[in-house]
């Protein structure tokens, strides 16, 4: 295959290019992870991105565009240091979420404007800036209101914990999320979904693992056990 | 619920089903879709996504009927496009169910919601499937009654294609037929929920209200970066069924019920395209893709759609001209004064040391016939040929093993049915683009093994799934001899029934590759086609303009096959030249040399010809020159007398397509006055006392007809008896002196002559490159996306270089893009070459 090279993306990059590249079968499959890996480098998926794909899967820049702009995890502007997902969906929404939301607009926004979905406060890509956007369920309804920052969990926010987070980040300090691995940012949180963990096993699984229930999650099921409530049979199918 | 009718008595036939729609029985072939059914029985359900050529897709979901299955209705009305006929299925269609009516009504509904309606200024308005079926199926008035989504337009995805994205209804037709059809996904589906839209990588960026980037930006792009140009864009235009993908060339020129259609034919390659062209006031404004199914399917590549405006240059040569003996300027003249001024000059060259014809691979059967004739009785020799490229005595002895074969021996059908093709010396994609589709679908859809004899993975190889047998170029006639030692298998596949041996007309740059396609021919069982680039090579072959063979295919050597045509033509005995003329090079040789006195031309560029210096010097040499031209060429220059031609739209006549299949069409532009060639030979023989009966078209064709019957009824001795005379060195025919060797085509689109004036398809010709393999390039310093120089010590051509995997020691370049490269290194494919890094 032809030798690519060029400016954005070092030897490094396409060395983990082809790397992806190895795990699949057909090299098409290498896709998604590939995106997250210009991600990693640029903060978004820029035309640079799309052709750097490209020319490693042998596809042409419609085919990945049309990938990349099916999915919102791939951003199309250049992104903050740190990417804030507000869950609006109906649970989250219902609980707060929607007021955590448009607070968050409005202490992010400058000059009396909120700031808008996958809109960045500060200059993209320098420490302290933030790109908010709303976002469908999260799966952590239980925990809701949810937020995440670079997809690390902050459960159970209210409006007034979600602008001390931000003001934080904006500090350019990490606070800890409610679970799993601490934060980072959002170039390295690509990096891992590209596939690409640290070497070291004790973080790698600190960065990956994390409790998978809260108390939260398991409050209902511990009511009915308490109270012995147990799920109808199911209906014989009347035949 | 519908109960099916209980005792129906008729038959089902194997493989076929019975079901009811609109209330009637009807028996379908398993696998049919409903839509199909409905339309046999002469329902046309409304659709948008379904085309017959493309898969089924489901997405417009403008079809939907209501069907009932083992008597219980499916709960929602079905896409009739995706659905497959069953038996004891019971559909209804918009005719006889309110239900699917009412959905009818409300897909158009939402479909028209984000739908500017701007029929009175689009493209489409007149024949749009969207206007039409919206006025048939739809509400008559909408009930939406916000704000529609808008978008910048039209975004220009090629130099040649616009993109409107509010007239998009999202059928995805156009992104279905470049990944399936072309092989080329230069336009996508992007976005998803309510911002779905088509477009290019670069589109994708151009959101409402972002002034919209450069045009040339706009274009998808190939893993080198360059522009990503398919050959087939045209068709997006022609099969959207709305205004959202419009051509750059008729956007806003006329409206559909301005323009009347004629049926015609493509006059570029041998695939001989049907088409329809659509004019107005005399002025032809667009070529659409006809419906042929046996040929074209209903496909064009984007030379035939777009190249036509050469006809209307304003450069056009109208009345003929003659040079003033005393400025030296060319004057224009009367009709009888040029003809009489042709037709002296030409009986004293015939008389003296003779004249002779080289015609040009354009021409129609008619007019080639008319070529033929003219040289064996008004000039007396056999000094014709109609190969304005590359040729060789082999080939002609090849060729006559052609003349006479019909699509019984190869067709398209039998392309696609074949287990296995051969490709020989031809780029499909660039030298015959319909045959380049069949393969692919041949490859695509029956698993059809392909392999292409060639120095480098090409596009042709990519898209057809195909393989490379690799050699040097030069080498192909040993690589075939090595087939059944080194390639067993594909020597097994060509030995199964129905396997093909495409030959195109690189082969005769190429020593004892005939003779080599013929053995292996023989071993296997393999049939052999002949695939010329131009659409009138076929035609001219079967007209005898050739050196060595008569109309029909005998060989002018054959004493009884000459008095047979003595007697069609109503000769005297005796009179046909028996010794077998000069080919294309001998000709320009002897004129150079003052061998020859005069020279009839018809639509030849030098620079096409195998050594544009020798042809340039005949020219120049030649007592008398006569060019027969639509339009001032290289030959103008040195021609004394020019007599204008008319164009394909202005007359009649019929190609031979590489098949041998006929291809007639009518006159598009009545009344022109425009004369084709064989009415013009006609009235010049006249003046030289020679009477060729080809007035018209239709004469010319039953006089043909007549020679080649003439020919049958005598017993062909052996078919290219006669060779060409050879006695002459092959000057600039040199191998050149370099260690490289070169390989070289032409592209489809390049600078042609027939291409002139349509910038937005030249804006779509692949870049010129010279292509070389990383270690060749290493070897001689050159850096991929540097330039290189291929040099000769006749000259040389810089371009940019591109790392493919060629055989090391061998470089590739383009034949005419952007020079001829013929008349820049006087080599040709096989030829010796030095290489150098070179600067811009
Ligand atoms: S551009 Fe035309 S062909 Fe393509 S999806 Fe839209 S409506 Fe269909
Ligand atoms: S494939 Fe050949 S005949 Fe068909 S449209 Fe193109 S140039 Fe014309
Ligand atoms: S609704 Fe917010 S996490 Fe599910
Ligand atoms: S025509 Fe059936 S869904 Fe489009």
């Amino acid at each position: 295959m032809t030798e690519v090279q060029d400016s954005v993306f070092d030897a490094d990059i396409h060395a983990k290019a082809k790397e992806i590249i190895s795990r699949y079968p057909q090299s098409r499959s290498a896709l998604l992870p590939m995106l997250h890996l210009v991600q990693s480098v640029q903060g978004h998926v820029s035309q640079e991105g799309i052709a750097f794909c490209g020319k490693h899967l042998d596809l042409t820049d419609a085919e990945v565009s049309a990938v990349a702009t099916f999915y919102t995890m791939y951003k199309r502007k250049p992104c903050g240091e740190h990417l804030l997902s507000v869950c609006t969906n109906t649970l989250c929404a219902a609980m707060g979420g929607d007021a955590i939301y448009r607070k968050l607009q409005e202490h992010l926004g400058a000059e009396g404007k909120p700031l808008g979905h996958e809109a960045t406060a500060g200059t993209p890509g320098e420490p302290g800036s933030i790109t908010l956007e709303h976002a469908e369920c999260l799966a952590a309804c239980d925990l809701a209101p949810v937020l995440q920052v670079n997809y690390e969990f902050y459960d159970n926010q209210t409006e007034q914990s979600a602008v001390e987070l931000v003001d934080a980040l904006q500090r350019g300090e990490k606070p800890a999320p409610t679970r799993g691995a601490p934060l980072t940012d959002l170039k390295s949180a690509e990096l891992q979904l590209a596939g690409f963990f640290p070497e070291d096993a004790e973080r790698f699984a600190a960065d990956v693992d994390g409790p998978s229930a809260a108390t939260e999650t398991l409050r209902g099921a511990a009511l009915a056990q308490e109270r012995g409530w147990v799920a109808p049979p199911m209906r014989e199918e009347n035949a | 619920m519908t109960m099916a009718p209980e005792e129906t008595e008729t038959e089902v036939p194997e493989g076929h089903v019975k079901l009811i729609v609109d209330g009637e029985e009807v028996i379908a072939p398993k696998g049919e879709l409903l839509i199909r059914t409905a339309e046999r029985l002469g329902t046309v359900i409304p659709r948008f996504c379904d085309h017959p050529l493309l898969d089924p897709a489901g997405a417009c979901r403008q079809c939907l009927v209501e069907v009932e299955m083992g008597g219980r209705p499916m709960p929602k009305p079905q896409a009739s496009c995706t659905m497959t006929v069953a038996d004891g299925m019971v559909v209804k269609t918009q005719r006889t169910s309110p239900v699917a009516d009412k959905a009818q009504q409300g897909v158009m509904e939402l479909l028209l919601i984000n739908h500017p309606l701007d029929c009175p200024v689009c493209d489409k308005g007149g024949e749009c499937p969207l206007q039409n079926q919206a006025m048939a199926h739809g509400r008559a008035s909408s009930r939406f009654v916000d704000t529609k989504r808008t978008f910048p337009k039209p975004l220009p995805i090629s130099s040649q294609v616009l993109l409107d994205r509010e007239r998009c209804v999202l059928c995805q037709r156009c992104t279905r037929f470049s990944a399936q059809i072309a092989g080329d996904p230069f336009i996508e589906l992007l976005e998803r929920g309510v911002h779905q839209q088509v477009g290019t990588a670069e589109t994708a960026a151009v959101f409402s209200g972002t002034p919209a980037p450069e045009p040339s930006d706009m274009a998808s792009k190939t893993s080198s970066g360059a522009p990503f140009q398919s050959y087939f864009s045209g068709n997006t235009i022609q099969i959207c069924p709305v205004g959202a993908l419009t051509s750059a060339a008729y956007r806003f020129r006329s409206r559909p019920f301005d323009l009347v259609s004629s049926p015609s034919v493509c006059e570029h390659c041998s695939s001989g395209c049907a088409e329809r062209t659509d004019f107005r006031r005399g002025k032809v404004m667009r070529r659409l893709a006809g419906d042929d199914p046996d040929v074209n399917e209903e496909w064009i590549c984007d030379k035939g759609r777009f190249a036509f405006r050469y006809a209307a240059a304003s450069d056009r040569i109208r009345k003929p001209l003659v040079r003033d003996a005393k400025t030296g300027e060319l004057v224009e003249t009367s009709w009888t004064e040029a003809l009489r001024v042709a037709a002296d000059a030409l009986s004293k060259a015939r008389d003296a040391r003779g004249a002779a014809v080289l015609t040009g691979g354009r021409l129609t059967v008619e007019d080639a016939y008319a070529y033929s004739k003219f040289a064996r009785i008004a000039l007396r020799t056999n000094d014709i040929d109609f190969r304005a490229r590359a040729h060789s005595a082999e080939e002609l002895d090849f060729l006559a093993g052609v003349v006479g074969t019909t699509p019984d021996h190869v067709s398209f059908a039998a392309i696609e049915r074949a287990p296995t093709v051969l490709c020989v010396a031809i780029e499909p994609e660039d030298e015959a683009p319909i045959v380049f589709l069949r393969l692919r679908k041949a490859a695509l859809k029956h698993s059809t093994k392909v392999v292409h004899v060639g120095q480098w993975t090409t596009s042709s190889v990519r898209k057809t799934n195909g393989e490379l047998l690799a050699c040097e170029p030069g080498g192909e006639a040993a690589a075939l001899d090595g087939i059944a030692q080194h390639a067993k298998d594909l020597d097994a596949g060509l030995a199964e029934a129905g396997a093909v041996i495409l030959l195109g007309e690189r082969a005769a740059e190429v020593v004892g590759l005939f003779s080599a396609v013929q053995r292996l021919a023989e071993r296997t069982g393999a049939k052999v086609a002949w695939i010329p680039r131009r659409a009138g090579e076929r035609g001219a072959l079967e007209a005898g303009a050739a050196p060595t063979l008569l109309p029909g295919g005998a060989a002018v050597s054959d004493a009884d096959a000459r008095a047979a045509l003595e007697s069609a033509w109503r000769l005297d005995a005796g009179v046909l030249p028996s010794s077998p003329g000069r080919d294309t090079t001998g000709i320009l040789w002897a004129a150079a040399t003052g061998d020859l006195d005069a020279l009839v031309v018809g639509g030849i560029d030098p620079d096409d010809l195998p050594d544009p210096a020798l042809a340039r010097k005949a020219l120049a040499a030649a007592g008398f020159v006569l060019s027969m031209e639509m339009r001032p060429s290289a030959v103008t220059e040195h021609a004394d007398v020019v007599l204008p031609i008319a164009t394909v739209d202005e007359k009649s006549g019929r190609f031979l397509n590489w098949e041998g299949r006929p291809r007639p069409f009518t006159v598009t532009l009545e009344g022109t006055n425009a004369l084709p060639d064989c009415r013009v030979l006609d009235t010049l023989a006249v003046e030289m006392d020679a009477d060729l009966f080809t007035q018209t078209p239709q004469a010319s064709f039953a006089d043909f007809e007549r020679a080649v019957s003439a020919g049958r009824s005598v017993v062909r001795e052996t078919n290219g008896s006669g060779t060409a005379e050879h006695s002459r060195p092959h000057a600039g025919e040199s191998n050149g002196n370099g260690k490289l060797k070169l390989a070289t085509w032409r592209q489809l689109i390049d600078e042609g002559s027939l291409q002139a004036g349509e910038p937005h398809l030249a804006g779509t010709a692949r870049t010129a490159v010279v292509r070389l393999s990383a270690a060749t390039a290493r070897d001689h310093g050159i850096e991929p996306g540097e330039h290189a120089t291929v040099s000769t010590e006749r000259g040389e051509l810089t371009l940019p270089a591109e790392i493919a995997d060629l055989p090391d020691g061998v470089v590739w370049v383009p034949a005419r893009s952007p020079v001829s490269i013929r008349t820049a290194l006087g080599v040709g494919h096989g030829g010796a070459v030095s290489l150098s890094g070179g600067t811009a």
